[in-house]
């Protein structure tokens, strides 16, 4: 194992929080009247007074390995349903990913295990059970959980759950009110379908994402995968999305579960904006564009004098006020610009020769200015415009800890852990993070004897025989 | 069981069958008072479920995104009515399917009040102009909530309404920027010994705007759950505010854990995996259409190869000649390191160096070996599989014939969601929303048009 580098790791926040007294300092009463309701009435601190939308509802996530599953049932955890994780015995192999292996950055839990940082941040607030589906014993088990769930994940390889006997075609049989999803990277059936192991970036490869990302061949550039496992993120939330209206049909309408199915790629597909269109058009196969954008000039992140910085205005208010600021420091600038005929109307903008004449004298300013220069600069003009940030820089900008888009969650298991918190902002039932994450198994007594009527003495031999 | 699960799969999900099924969200109404992607996406997702949902824009020219598209060129006309001339560009597209067109001039006190009769009729409301901006025209949650405590609110944007930054505007790369995605994704700065080692130390833009078309599914999400809380429990709407930098931090959220309890400060890995190896796309050295005319056909092929089990890893080495590597790095945990990934994937660049995408994606399979080609939009438009699928189809629109475009965003059984129409021109559905909903006849509806309301 490598030794942990000796660094100083200041505990967050590094820079105090601003309070709401310097932020709102100066501003009429009328000025910040509305942004003082929103605070009120969406404020987290406020969020454990508050009732859960989803706590009528418990879900069983049976996925394991990949992100997918996760982060959908995650999205049913912030807004207050019963997630029950079941995990193979021995725990989701994902607990066990580290970035580049390095275990000395993994987090112990007060049981004397380690789990990564991906899992730990996606298991939050849900509950972890055991449970062998290899043997017919835990077979029966799952059958009996799934009469008490109202909504079952898996991401077995296709068609396996079903030639084991608990597939949609037999627990919907036990369960009529059963909404049932798999989630995958390419799907059950078509000629691409799942196969065994497929993970994020399959789909992403596979659906337009990666060719479409990166910068073109003549920049040197070749395509490039999200760094994060973007695909399971999508496809997770459509999955949610599913489960949530087959939940609503179900009340409404019909009183009967469904099968659903959320692929990666199905929902990366959804949101590949016009590259169909464009191509069942005129055949045009949409090409990489690096940092720049197709359809919106200016829209695009530049380097500057210390990094990579952000600026979009594409239409006429935003555009000349870009141009505006770039002359404050250098007139010709924006004199090249906003004298040049063919620029001036906001469609003519967006051919490729265009854009390359608005980058290279938007350019000519940035190399000039810092990040935070430019930012500071374009934002007087209420521009949209910022630098590219690294995770300190994130983490320490005044306005996301102001708001709380990061918490500390002072967990049982893990100690305090910083998070990304819910993004559901809600005035009424807001989503929340309660735990973080559980050491594989911990539930195991809680909700095999709660809702299976297990004793110590069932659950013991159960785990002699590998059950769970 | 006489039917084998794929036939069953194909049956249930069948995309030709979806419109003989019912729509799970039929009879919610919504009004779309949005622009861009972000909010759009999230009232169209609620479409392509069901509902009614009301997109209400600026007469004649429509909202901005309508002027969006890539290079200039292609276009769907007319743009609406009164500009038979020019058309909707195609960055329109996968925001808005299934809705109807309304146009309405929100600054007019005329305008305001149609906003207002709807939403007493309406079951929620998507809206994302500059936070409070609504509030002061009377339009806004505070207000539409007293006329139907039942409605269910939801504004989406770049960085929120409170708080120092509240006045910022933004825009999906914004989010990708500030919320961290650029610093994770593309190639990294200069590393010592890593020279020459990745094309770039550029970051990267997701070639989607996904901080808008994935907030919309996220916000969407909540309305729907806000839904069945309002149905099966309160009684009562509800308020939400989505930033889309805060989903870029959510979603990044185990780089936030590890720079609060390590300070570390996660980087970009190119086309590799920070957490697996070997789980990366390589380039493979010949072109699968040397001749082609576009570009991006004509270059070199890339492939993702997945091999990070013992087992899976020694057969990929065994298979491609190289049995001294999965000599030398026997567990994930020699293969993981940072300083052991670049043997590994140069022996697979080099033994790819003579071969198309296609022939090293068989190669593999054939080895038993998971491996996805890197596939072009025009791949994917034509692919057996999408199409199948219904992932990708063409839409006999109403308006503007055949189009072709994505498919709905998941798959469902008995209520599957559908894609009914691509978009319509700006105010096409004036006359049939202000008739069936506000009860205006066809000389006041003529009336305001005139005065510019609608």
């Amino acid at each position: 194992m490598a030794e942990k580098p000796n660094i100083p790791v200041l505990p967050w926040p590094a820079v105090a929080t601003p309070t709401p007294d310097e932020v709102y300092q100066g501003e009429s009463d009328q000025k910040k009247e509305y942004a003082l309701w929103l605070e009120s009435a969406l404020r987290q601190s406020e969020n454990f007074k508050k009732p859960e939308a989803l706590d009528r509802i418990r879900v069983l996530d049976c996925t394991s390995n990949m992100v997918i599953g996760h982060w959908c049932s995650s999205l049913f955890s912030e807004k207050g349903a019963e997630v029950i994780m079941v995990e193979p015995v021995g725990g989701d192999p994902l607990r066990k990913l580290t970035p580049f292996g390095r275990k000395e950055y993994m987090f112990k839990d007060t049981h004397g295990g380690a789990v990564g940082a991906r899992f730990l941040t996606e298991a939050r607030s849900k509950q972890s059970i055991t449970l062998n589906l290899e043997t017919a014993e835990g077979r029966e088990l799952l059958k009996k959980l799934a009469v008490q769930a109202d909504v079952i994940i898996e991401n077995a390889p296709p068609g396996d759950w079903d030639a084991k006997g608990i597939g949609y075609r037999q627990l919907s049989q036990l369960n009529p009110r059963l909404v049932y999803c798999w989630v995958g990277q390419l799907g059950q059936w078509g000629p691409m379908k799942d196969r065994p192991g497929n993970l994020d970036p399959t789909a992403q490869a596979a659906c337009g994402f990666v060719h479409g990302t990166g910068a073109p061949k003549s920049f040197g550039g070749t395509p490039t995968r999200s760094g994060w496992w973007m695909c399971d993120q999508v496809g997770g939330t459509s999955a949610a999305l599913g489960i949530m209206t087959a939940l609503v049909y179900r009340e409404k309408v019909s009183g009967r579960g469904q099968f659903i199915e959320a692929t990666a790629a199905n929902g990366v597909i959804r949101i590949l904006d016009y590259n169909w269109g464009w191509y069942g058009m005129d055949g045009s196969i949409r090409p990489r564009y690096g940092n720049w954008d197709l359809a919106i000039n200016i829209y695009a992140v530049n380097p500057c004098k210390d990094g990579q910085i952000m600026v979009g205005g594409g239409h006429d208010r935003l555009w000349f006020r870009i141009w505006k600021t770039v002359g404050k420091d250098q007139p010709a600038l924006e004199q090249h610009i906003i004298e040049d005929p063919k620029l001036k109307v906001v469609t003519d903008r967006l051919p490729h020769y265009m854009q390359v004449e608005t980058y290279t004298t938007l350019s000519e300013w940035f190399k000039d200015n810092t990040r935070y220069e430019a930012e500071t600069k374009l934002q007087a003009e209420e521009v949209a415009s910022g630098g590219v940030s690294f995770f300190d820089e994130v983490c320490e900008t005044p306005h996301y800890k102001y708001r709380g888009h990061m918490e500390v969650i002072d967990d049982q298991n893990y100690g305090p852990v910083l998070i990304g918190s819910s993004a559901f902002l809600g005035y009424r039932t807001p989503g929340r993070v309660k735990w973080i994450g559980r050491p594989t198994g911990q539930d195991n007594d809680d909700v095999y004897r709660r809702l299976l009527g297990l004793t110590k003495a069932d659950m013991d031999g159960l785990k002699g025989k590998g059950v769970i | 069981m006489a039917m084998s699960f794929e036939e069953y799969c194909q049956d249930v999900f069948d995309p030709k069958k979806v419109f003989s099924k019912p729509e799970p969200l039929k009879g919610y109404r919504f009004l779309s008072m949005t622009q861009y992607i972000l909010g759009p996406s999230c009232a169209n997702y609620l479409a392509e479920l069901g509902a009614e949902v009301i997109k209400i824009e600026l007469p004649r020219r429509g909202e901005p995104m309508r002027h969006t598209t890539p290079f200039n060129e292609p276009l769907l006309y007319p743009l609406s009515k009164w500009l038979p001339d020019k058309g909707t560009g195609l960055g329109f597209f996968g925001a808005n399917h299934n809705e109807y067109f309304l146009s309405v001039d929100f600054h007019k006190p005329e305008g305001q009040e149609i906003v207002k009769m709807l939403a007493a009729k309406s079951d929620g409301v998507a809206e994302n102009y500059r936070a409070g901006t609504f509030d002061r025209w009377g339009i806004g949650y505070r207000q539409l909530s007293q006329i139907n405590p039942r409605i269910i609110y939801q504004w989406l944007g770049g960085f929120g309404g409170w708080g120092p930054g509240r006045k910022r505007a933004s825009y999906d790369i914004l989010g990708q920027a500030q919320g961290g995605c650029f610093s994770v994704t593309g190639w990294p700065v200069k590393i010592p010994g890593y020279e020459g080692k990745f094309p770039s130390g550029l970051p990267s833009k997701h070639t989607i705007w996904i901080m808008d078309y994935w907030g919309g599914m996220m916000g969407a999400f909540q309305m729907v759950a806000a839904l069945y809380w309002r149905d099966n429990v309160s009684g009562v709407g509800d308020f939400f505010e989505y930033s889309q930098v805060q989903g870029a931090q959510r979603h990044l959220s185990d780089a936030i854990a590890l720079y609060g309890r390590y300070g570390l400060v996660s980087q970009r890995w190119g086309n590799w995996d920070p957490l697996l190896c070997v789980h990366g796309i390589i380039k493979c050295g010949k072109s699968s259409h040397p001749g082609s005319q576009f570009p991006a056909e004509a270059e070199e092929g890339f492939c993702l190869v997945s091999a990070y089990t013992d087992a899976d890893y020694a057969k990929l080495m065994k298979a491609v000649g190289r049995d001294d590597l999965a000599k030398k790095f026997p567990t994930h945990d020699d293969r993981v390191k940072a300083e052991n990934q670049p043997a590994m994937y140069e022996a697979l660049e080099a033994w790819a160096k003579d071969k198309t995408k296609e022939q090293v994606e068989e190669f593999m399979h054939k080895s038993g070996i998971n491996a996805q080609r890197v596939m072009n939009s025009k791949e994917v438009s034509t692919s057996e599989h999408f199409l199948q699928r219904g992932n990708v189809h063409f839409i006999d629109d109403p308006t503007f014939g055949d189009v072709f475009s994505q498919g709905p965003v998941f798959m469902a059984s008995e209520s599957p969601p559908r894609h009914k129409w691509a978009f319509k021109p700006v105010g096409a559905d004036n006359e049939y929303i202000l008739s069936k909903l506000c009860g205006f006849s066809k000389s006041k509806i003529k009336e305001l048009e005139s005065q510019d309301v609608i």
